[in-house]
């Protein structure tokens, strides 16, 4: 009789809610910070790593940036665990349609084909909604770079700017303020750093804290994506005056 | 008389025995006799001499088959105001393996005429040489050249009397002489023979037909006419597996015939395809993904 | 006997195919039309099995018209091109496979590059300037290699066809009544007069 349980389905309370989705955003705006923002060379997503234990492992792959594809990567506020399924998911459908029409699926259509799934589970019965929301940088021919972002009820929009996770709300503020249309990739990061300097707890930042990834175009006309390395990060921190002093850790 | 009848009326093969004997009435009689120079051919000892030929030597019904003739060419003439112009490739193949690079598919029956090579190399070639024969015999019974017309008979009439008996051969007579003007005939194996302007013979005639007719005129300048031949021949062989090596190139005039070359085709390839830009099918680079 | 010819230059792609439906000894029809429009900028054009052909086709056609509705774009020349592929292979290997040859010309939407693509019935893609199926290829192919040029406008590539359907009238030993043929360019597909009445004399 277990199945009167699997079976119950997410459903609208009274006033016209779902309870179960509003929960998994409330799971969300926990999460490490991650933001977003297109420049016109390209675009810089960054995320706030929170450090739980001295005693953990720090390996150095990156848990909050992914790659989905040729042609996209995305930032993860959440669920780890909820996100990798979704992940798995994007990778696979970005793969089948790479082998059907032998060309990157555009970025719209990759970001549709993983809602149409977190969807699924706002609906059918015996699921929870996943916990996460990510952001997708990517670019298509069609239409160039672009910046998504998705959260768990199954609903998407393009942005120029935006944040996800713990503090998105001073981080989307911040980012309003800033923006400039036409900022190139380099000064895209510049602002990328110091929404997170503002909007993390920490006043002084490191490598350690925070993953940094960009999506841009080669001399040549090739698109690349690269996900930074702890000296890149520790290299832009210094540039903006932003990085953890050294001597102080040691105290 | 009566035995020269019966000569002709019998199938030739039935014809192998007394050897001897009708060469000395060939020398006492001055008979020119078509069939009996032919008579010397061996059969092979079975029931049906060529459906044995094909189970042995038909590759295309039975790809394992134990004899591969020599086959594939692209060979073409064509008669225009200058004369005649005859061109082959020199490629030759015995199933998927190229038995040779640098074979005269020209073969030049006498100083005036010229004959071309298609299908079985052998058959070609002995019943080629063979014609000189018997063109060099009428020039001495009759104190004149034999006319186009009557060399491609003979060839015509002896291969008919084999028909069936697996000879596999495609081939053109060129030559010019007073009475006829440039002359050109096409012979097969089958016993067709047909007089015309143009033809084109081989697995690589269709090639070679596309890029001939399309610019084929009466009234081509030698020049022109030598280097359309040419480029036809480098047409077929760029498409046709079976054809290759060197272009073979011949201008047949009233006095005699000329030869223009036996010219590599692949250096003419990438030139053709470097300075006039043709072959554009071809890159030179490694092609990007599809 | 059915011809389909293509031919790629400048800023588009050439379509050309006879207009005889055969069956047997008979003509059945001597002005059909063996392509279809895939979408605004790619046609395809095809032959084989009777039945198959059309059939098949227009299941293509219906992919690419429900992939542009469900994703307000339009699948490139290139991406349909290996879609193609993909459903020909795999209907090879089902029981009963369609049997269809298929030129596939267009201009793609973004790059205004024109492309042709050729496919047999085994399923083999190849990108080409100008291609043929059936006995053309045997007859057209040389004529191509030596006339043509990728930077060929719009009435040279007719003239260049012109040359191939004038040589195919003079040594196939049927008559295919003729060629419609269609210019795919970046503003669509557009029919263009061609004239079938042309007596062409041999050599």
């Amino acid at each position: 009789m277990s199945r009167r349980y699997d079976s119950r389905t997410t459903i609208f309370s009274p006033e016209g809610r779902l309870y179960q989705v509003e929960y998994a955003l409330e799971a969300i705006s926990h999460a490490g910070t991650a933001i977003g923002i297109l420049a016109k060379d390209g675009i810089v997503l960054a995320a706030e790593r929170k450090v739980t234990s001295k005693l953990l492992e720090q390996d150095t792959s990156a848990e909050k940036l992914y790659i989905l594809n040729d042609n996209m990567i995305c930032a993860v506020a959440g669920m780890t665990a909820d996100a990798n399924i979704l992940i798995n998911h994007a990778r696979s459908v970005a793969q089948q349609y790479l082998l059907t029409y032998n060309e990157d699926i555009p970025c719209e259509q990759l970001v549709r084909r993983l809602c149409d799934l977190k969807q699924g589970y706002t609906q059918r019965g015996g699921l929870r909604p996943f916990g996460v929301s990510f952001i997708y940088a990517g670019w298509d021919p069609q239409r160039q770079f672009q910046l998504y972002l998705s959260n768990p009820s199954g609903n998407y929009g393009g942005w120029k700017a935006t944040s996800a996770g713990a503090n998105n709300a001073s981080a989307q503020s911040l980012l309003k303020q800033d923006y400039k249309e036409d900022c190139t990739l380099k000064e895209a990061c510049g602002m990328a750093v110091k929404v997170l300097s503002k909007t993390m707890d920490s006043t002084k930042l490191s490598s350690e804290k925070l993953e940094f990834a960009t999506v841009g175009q080669t001399k040549d006309g090739k698109i690349y994506h690269k996900l930074w390395s702890a000296d890149e990060i520790t290299a832009l921190l210094k540039e903006h005056d932003l990085a953890k002093d050294e001597n102080a850790e040691e105290k | 008389m009566d035995t020269l009848v019966a000569q002709y009326s019998r199938p030739a093969y039935q014809q192998n025995n007394a050897l001897a004997e009708e060469e000395q009435q060939d020398l006492l009689d001055g008979v020119p006799g078509a069939s009996n120079l032919s008579l010397k051919f061996a059969m092979p000892p079975v029931a049906h001499p060529s459906a044995w030929l094909r189970a042995v030597s038909d590759d295309r019904s039975n790809p394992s088959c134990p004899i591969k003739i020599a086959h594939g060419t692209t060979t073409l003439a064509f008669r225009f105001q200058g004369g005649i112009i005859v061109a082959t490739d020199s490629r030759a193949t015995a199933g998927n393996w190229i038995a040779s690079q640098t074979v005269k598919k020209v073969i030049e029956i006498n100083s005036d005429l010229l004959g071309t090579m298609a299908g079985g190399a052998a058959d070609c070639q002995y019943w080629l040489a063979w014609l000189g024969m018997q063109c060099r015999l009428h020039e001495l019974r009759h104190k004149r050249r034999i006319s186009v017309a009557a060399a491609s008979k003979i060839l015509a009439n002896l291969v008919y009397q084999y028909k069936g008996m697996g000879l596999s051969m495609g081939t053109m007579c060129a030559g010019v002489t007073k009475e006829e003007g440039p002359a050109l005939y096409y012979i097969d194996s089958d016993g067709t023979r047909l007089a015309g302007n143009l033809f084109c013979v081989g697995s690589g005639q269709t090639f070679a037909y596309g890029v001939l007719d399309a610019e084929y005129r009466y009234d081509l300048t030698t020049e022109e006419a030598l280097e359309l031949g040419s480029r036809s021949i480098l047409a077929a062989t760029h498409r046709d597996a079976y054809s290759g090596g060197f272009i073979n190139l011949y201008h047949v005039k009233e006095s005699g015939w000329e030869k223009h070359g036996f010219s590599d085709t692949n250096p003419i390839f990438w030139k053709t395809k470097l300075e006039k830009g043709e072959f554009s099918n071809v890159t030179s680079s490694f092609s990007e993904r599809v | 006997m059915e011809v389909l010819l293509g031919i790629t230059g400048k800023d588009f792609t050439l379509i050309a195919a006879s207009k005889a439906a055969m069956r047997g000894a008979t003509i059945l029809k001597a002005s059909d039309d063996k392509t279809r429009q895939l979408n605004k900028h790619t046609l395809m054009a095809f032959s084989g099995e009777a039945g198959d052909t059309v059939q098949f086709a227009e299941y293509i056609q219906a992919n690419a018209q429900l992939y542009s509705m469900r994703n307000e774009t339009d699948l490139s020349p290139s991406a349909l091109a290996n879609f193609v592929r993909g459903e020909l292979a795999h209907s090879l290997r089902s029981r009963k496979p369609y049997n269809v040859n298929l030129l596939l010309g267009g201009v793609d939407p973004i790059t205004h590059k024109p492309s042709l693509y050729w496919l047999d019935y085994l399923a083999a893609l190849a990108p080409l300037p100008y291609a043929a199926h059936g006995y053309a290829q045997y007859y057209c192919l040389s004529i191509l290699d030596k006339h043509h040029h990728p930077d060929i406008t719009l009435g040279q590539g007719i003239k260049l066809l012109t040359l191939c359907t004038d040589e195919l009238k003079r040594r196939l030993p049927v008559d295919f009544k003729g060629m419609t043929v269609k210019a795919v360019t970046k503003d669509g597909i557009v029919d263009i007069e061609f004239d079938d009445d042309k007596v062409v004399k041999s050599a």
